[in-house]
């Protein structure tokens, strides 16, 4: 049985993942399943909340390749927070971590968003 | 980090992955799930969101998807590429082949809608010891960069990993296939087989007008006896046939004896009490697939006290099989007209029967056979074995001297 279970929310065309347990095998594919679920959607950034994560293999990147490469599609944007050292040495090894943005936290994601679209405005 | 620890990490990495892609390689899921598990592997090894796999099909001279991945996957349904036995020379020295390299190759200009399709950067031709088995097409990496030197060796290791993965699941399809084949003829020549044993009954009953589908209900009393003793499959099956069969020395008694209706001299008598060693003789040569069917035919005509034919055994030298048809075989005859009388009511025959418990029948055997029978009249039981062979008898005797005797 998966390691694994995913919760999100969603507001103005943001969305926040909540990854829970491992990321290694098909149990995560949920993962971007819903991604592009919420992408079809409209969203136009996706958060992504690494605090719950224990492991992420091979598999995992994977995973996050396609949901980068989906979000390029939809122009839309990929945010990181609350990773560990070992993942975000992981992202880094791979070359993830150039196609997305990682913030301390949830929070300090959202404040950036804020000042972007204040910005835009 | 420096270079050099960035190629470590990444060699651990690598090292981790192909344990991980060993796993998904033998376990136990179906083949398109195990191999979509495996696409998950390698795509992540390196960054790369699109791949798929393909297996070949030498038949039809060409590729089929299997699995894929980062597709939009409806519109690459049944999705194949034709593939000659030169392209897959070509395909065969120096892989993985870049599409650049490929560029010129008659197979990508043959393929190129679907490859491009694919976002194909990489093509990955799959062997086992020199045969073709399959291909694995890798998109361009996040980022765009090309693979490394180091990263082709790990290819080709997947290579080699996911072929020996595609080739064991091609042997284990055919020998399913095979499986399946070789039932599916067992089962033919099993049908065949009892279709011969029971034109052989009918033809034994065919002698005499008066034992016409005697064989069939023999063998369907013993089949219903055997189940609610609780016999296993084969050994039913081996009774039916006993049953079917236990006459067929009577093939070669003269006719005229057989359907003498006057009572039978001692020579007649010493004539018609061959069959079942002769019936013993004939099936003797048949290697049946069932226990004691030619030994149940011999004894049918024994009794408990010993004053049986041929051998006299006695009860404790008779075997369950043995009892059955002797008490079915006697039972059928009381109940069937015969050139000398005409048949008993089921009242009289069941009398007759239990009159004879313990001397000529044995008593488990008898009870279980009248037990059943009565299940079946008052209805307590939905699979009826007996009663539609008694048709047209009087059930009211039966069911009057049933209640009354101890049975």
């Amino acid at each position: 049985m998966s390691n694994f279970s995913l919760s999100s929310k969603s507001a103005q065309n943001v969305a926040v993942m909540l990854p829970k347990g491992y990321i290694n095998d098909m149990g995560a594919v949920s993962l971007e399943r819903t991604s592009e679920q919420l992408l079809g959607a409209g969203m136009s950034t996706l958060i992504v909340n690494f605090s719950d994560v224990q492991f992420i293999n091979s598999f995992g990147v994977s995973i996050f390749s396609g949901m980068v490469q989906k979000t390029l599609e939809h122009n839309s944007v990929l945010y990181f927070t609350n990773m560990k050292k070992v993942h975000r040495d992981v992202f880094e090894m791979m070359g993830l971590i150039k196609h997305v943005k990682v913030f301390a936290d949830e929070e300090e994601a959202l404040k950036f968003l804020k000042r972007k679209r204040k910005y835009v405005e | 980090m420096s270079n050099r620890k960035l190629d470590l990490k990444r060699l651990m990495f690598s090292m981790a992955s192909l344990v991980d892609l060993g796993q998904e390689a033998t376990s136990s899921k179906d083949l398109s799930a195990k191999m979509k598990a495996a696409l998950y592997v390698i795509t992540g090894m390196f960054s790369v969101p699109t791949a798929a796999l393909f297996v070949y099909r030498p038949q039809r001279h060409d590729i089929e998807l299997l699995v894929d991945k980062g597709h939009r996957e409806k519109a690459l349904q049944g999705t194949a590429m034709p593939i000659r036995a030169e392209q897959i020379k070509d395909l065969r020295a120096n892989y993985p082949h870049s599409t650049r390299d490929l560029a010129k190759s008659s197979f990508f200009l043959q393929n190129r809608d679907i490859l491009t399709k694919l976002q194909t950067k990489i093509v990955l031709p799959l062997f086992v010891k020199g045969e073709f088995v399959g291909a694995l097409t890798l998109g361009r990496k996040l980022g765009g960069a090309a693979f490394r030197q180091g990263e082709k060796e790990v290819l080709r290791v997947i290579a080699h990993q996911m072929a020996i993965t595609l080739h064991n699941a091609r042997l284990f399809l055919e020998l399913a296939q095979r499986a399946a084949e070789n039932k599916r003829l067992y089962t033919s020549m099993q049908r065949i087989y009892h279709e011969t044993i029971q034109a052989f009954a009918a033809a034994i009953d065919a002698k005499d007008d008066y034992t016409k589908n005697h064989s069939y209900r023999v063998a369907s009393y013993a089949v219903a006896i055997a189940k609610e003793l609780g016999w296993k499959k084969k050994d039913v099956e081996g009774i039916y046939i006993a049953g079917l069969l236990h006459d067929i020395g009577k093939i070669i008694i003269d006719v005229k004896v057989i359907q003498k209706g006057a009572t039978l001299s001692a020579s007649e008598r010493t004539e018609i009490r061959r069959h079942p060693q002769i019936s013993f003789d004939i099936l003797s040569k048949i290697k049946f697939p069932w226990k004691n069917v030619e030994k149940f035919v011999l004894h049918h005509h024994e009794r408990l006290d010993g004053n049986g034919y041929p051998d006299s055994l006695k009860d404790s030298e008779l075997s369950d099989g043995v009892k059955i048809l002797a008490l079915v075989d006697a039972f059928d005859a009381m109940t069937s007209d015969r050139p000398y009388r005409e048949k008993l009511s089921l009242g009289v025959a069941f009398r007759e029967v239990m009159r004879c418990k313990g001397t000529q029948f044995d008593e488990k055997i008898t009870h279980t056979f009248f037990n059943l029978l009565s299940k079946e009249i008052s209805g307590e039981v939905k699979e009826l074995q007996i009663l539609p062979h008694l048709q047209n008898m009087d059930m009211s005797s039966f069911k009057a001297i049933a209640s009354d005797s101890s049975m």
